[in-house]
């Protein structure tokens, strides 16, 4: 076992670790610093797999934007732990089944792979300068396209984010 | 170097709703919004039929303008410049919300336009992305927030479910070694479609297109958002929305060259169970508005078949049949926006007389919910014709026979609409339906349009082949 297997081992155990306990928690503000946990540690295997760009993009977007807001939010709301998990038997059967039925596909593709099964995969490195032009040389259109996704989207969440009473302050709708 | 002048009916589209977003931010004025949004796209609507026949490509190789595209775009800005047309009467929306209805409206046309022009998947996928957007928050700009907000959450829901899945589906053919590029996936698809993980990345890929034209399993959403939405909004879902769906799925689709059986198997399942499906819960409705969206998913299905056919006429036959959905359904919903008072919905029965209480209208209606059932000589009649002619063409005599016995079920619940407008006697508390002598005008022209197209077709048909001619290139 060379030294990139133990360390891959290391991390992918952190990475179960802390997402079954980031769905187990009760606090959500737990919840949301495990998942964060298993971010980074998601974030360190890209890096193991020489992806150094996908890493850092995977802790600034996911483990530090993305997860922060939710941090802000359940902060914000103040969602208390409830009482009981809320689901109902049924929900633990589904969801088991599933699962055992993706644990299963699992094992069976690590069975039928072995050395010399596999079709081997291209490395594909980029410089994060090779990448920063390609995107914005080839696909510019697609980045003022997001541009815009971004202003509806704050519309969208202006319009929601209004109080209800200023909505009717005008005459009674139709409903 | 660019040529913008290609790009110049989208910019101005842009434009357009920058400025909409400006007059948003001052104090609000409905009259004055509502004579900007009209003149912003009668302007957008005679740019881009000025740009008709540009061809060229932008944006390195990720949007290509041909006549394709171009006579789409002129299509979908048509139904814009008509859905504003007819919000002379914005009551679904609260006053202070007119600038913003009309920069979604605006943003969403851009981003339909875009979604025709564009040749790369990913590309395609963010267009299609901005148009879902703008209509999620449309459908809950209605006033009384609590239904509108119901809806276009669910909307939003099975959209980003859609989304997921096309993402997946797209990851999938990129990871087989396929460019997301459509020339070159049109290249190298139809040799690798019979492999599963082509295949099944394939049909993932179209599920963010089945779900924009509401086809079967993502046609949930319609009967519910149709209902809440602003009655305009529903127009244009139903009408501008569906149009810039068809064409990229039309474009996307043309891609895998003949098909492959399973692909086809998989796009009659979808084609059988939506027009099935919509026309059999379509006899239930009694809200006119859930009716037409029941009728939309139906027509998802006929749309299907055309595009199924994997042939020449399949492809000409269905750019036929969205101009065909545009016409008639723009006339069913501009009689549901101008009887319903006060921006409310309605039922069928609130059509009771209305061939005494606005005659126009009431021919406007008959001759569009003909042409929704098929009946000659409508545009619908005629646009049925060349779709089933299409399937029997490629072989698939059984699909336009499953259609036609759905056909017959649809007649039913067109006539039960027909009756309450002509044989009904009205309610003596039916308030009077007001029809602006501008509105009258455009009943006449859409009703010349659909019996000129049925009668008529030629050119309409010759167009559509010169467009479909080389749709990939």
């Amino acid at each position: 076992m060379s030294v990139y297997s133990i360390f891959f081992y290391l991390i992918a155990a952190l990475m179960i670790l802390s997402t079954a306990l980031a769905v187990t928690r009760k606090n959500m503000v737990h919840a949301v610093l495990f998942l964060v946990i298993s971010f980074l540690a998601s974030a360190l295997l890209f890096f193991l797999l020489g992806a150094p760009l996908l890493g850092i993009l995977e802790v600034v977007i996911y483990a530090g934007a993305i997860m922060v807001l939710f941090l802000f939010v359940v902060m914000m709301i103040r969602i208390r732990a409830t009482e009981g998990s809320g689901f109902l038997l049924w929900h633990y059967l589904g969801a088991g089944g599933l699962s055992a039925l993706y644990v299963a596909a699992c094992l069976l593709l690590v069975r039928h792979s072995g050395p010399g099964t596999g079709a081997p995969m291209p490395a594909a490195v980029a410089a994060p300068a090779d990448f920063g032009l390609y995107l914005f040389e080839r696909h510019w259109l697609g980045i003022e396209i997001v541009s815009l996704l971004l202003l509806v989207a704050l519309i969208g969440v202006l319009h929601l984010g209004l109080s209800p009473a200023g909505q009717r302050s005008g005459k009674g709708g139709p409903y | 170097m660019t040529n913008w002048t290609l790009f110049a009916p989208e910019l101005f589209m842009l434009a357009a709703a920058g400025l909409f977003f400006v007059l948003s931010l001052s104090r609000p004025q409905p009259a004055r919004d509502y004579a900007v949004a009209r003149v912003a796209a009668a302007v957008g609507l005679s740019l881009t039929a000025w740009a008709v026949g540009a061809e060229g490509v932008l944006f390195a190789g990720t949007y290509r303008v041909d006549l394709f595209s171009q006579v789409f775009k002129v299509l979908i800005t048509t139904g814009f410049f008509l859905v504003i047309c007819l919000c002379a009467e914005l009551s679904g929306v609260a006053d202070k919300r007119h600038s913003e209805f009309y920069l979604l409206l605006a943003v969403c046309t851009l981003a339909l336009m875009l979604l025709t022009s564009c040749v790369h998947l990913l590309a395609i996928y963010l267009a299609l992305e901005l148009s879902s957007y703008s209509l999620y928050i449309l459908v809950c700009l209605r006033r009384g927030r609590e239904k509108g907000l119901e809806s276009g959450l669910k909307y939003f829901i099975i959209g980003a479910c859609a989304s997921a899945l096309m993402l997946f589906g797209f990851a999938l053919l990129y990871g087989t070694g396929l460019s997301l590029h459509l020339a070159d996936l049109a290249r190298e698809l139809p040799g690798r479609i019979h492999e599963p993980v082509v295949l099944i990345g394939f049909v993932l890929g179209l599920s963010g297109f089945l779900f924009k034209i509401a086809a079967f399993p993502f046609h949930f959403w319609a009967p519910e958002v149709y209902e809440a939405a602003p009655n305009q909004a529903a127009a244009y879902i139903a009408t501008v929305s569906k149009a810039g769906g068809i064409a990229v799925l039309m474009r996307i689709t043309a891609a895998a060259g003949a098909g492959g059986d399973q692909l086809v198997g998989f796009l009659m399942v979808v084609s059988v169970a939506s027009m099935t499906l919509g026309n059999l819960a379509a006899i239930a409705q009694q809200d006119l508005k859930r009716l037409l969206a029941f009728s939309s998913v139906a027509h998802a299905g006929y749309v299907m078949i055309a595009i199924l056919s994997f042939n020449a006429m399949g492809l000409s036959s269905g750019v036929f049949y969205a101009l065909s959905l545009l016409v008639m359904k723009l006339t069913c919903f501009m009689i549901v926006i101008q009887v319903s008072s006060g921006g409310s919905n309605i039922k069928i029965n609130d059509l009771a007389g209305l061939h005494i209480r606005a005659p126009v209208l009431a021919a406007a209606l008959m001759l569009a919910l003909f042409g929704l059932a098929g009946i000659p000589p409508t545009i619908g009649f005629t646009a049925k014709l060349l779709v089933f002619t299409a399937a029997v063409e490629s072989g698939y005599l059984w699909l336009v026979i499953v259609a036609m016995i759905n056909v017959v079920i649809s007649l039913y619940y067109y006539l039960q609409v027909l009756k309450a407008a002509y044989f009904l006697e009205p309610k003596e508390s039916a308030p009077p339906v007001r029809v602006p002598a501008s509105l009258n005008f455009l009943a006449l022209v859409l009703i010349f349009l659909t019996v000129a197209a049925g009668i008529y077709p030629r050119p309409f048909i010759a167009a559509a082949q010169a467009m479909t001619f080389g749709i990939i290139g």
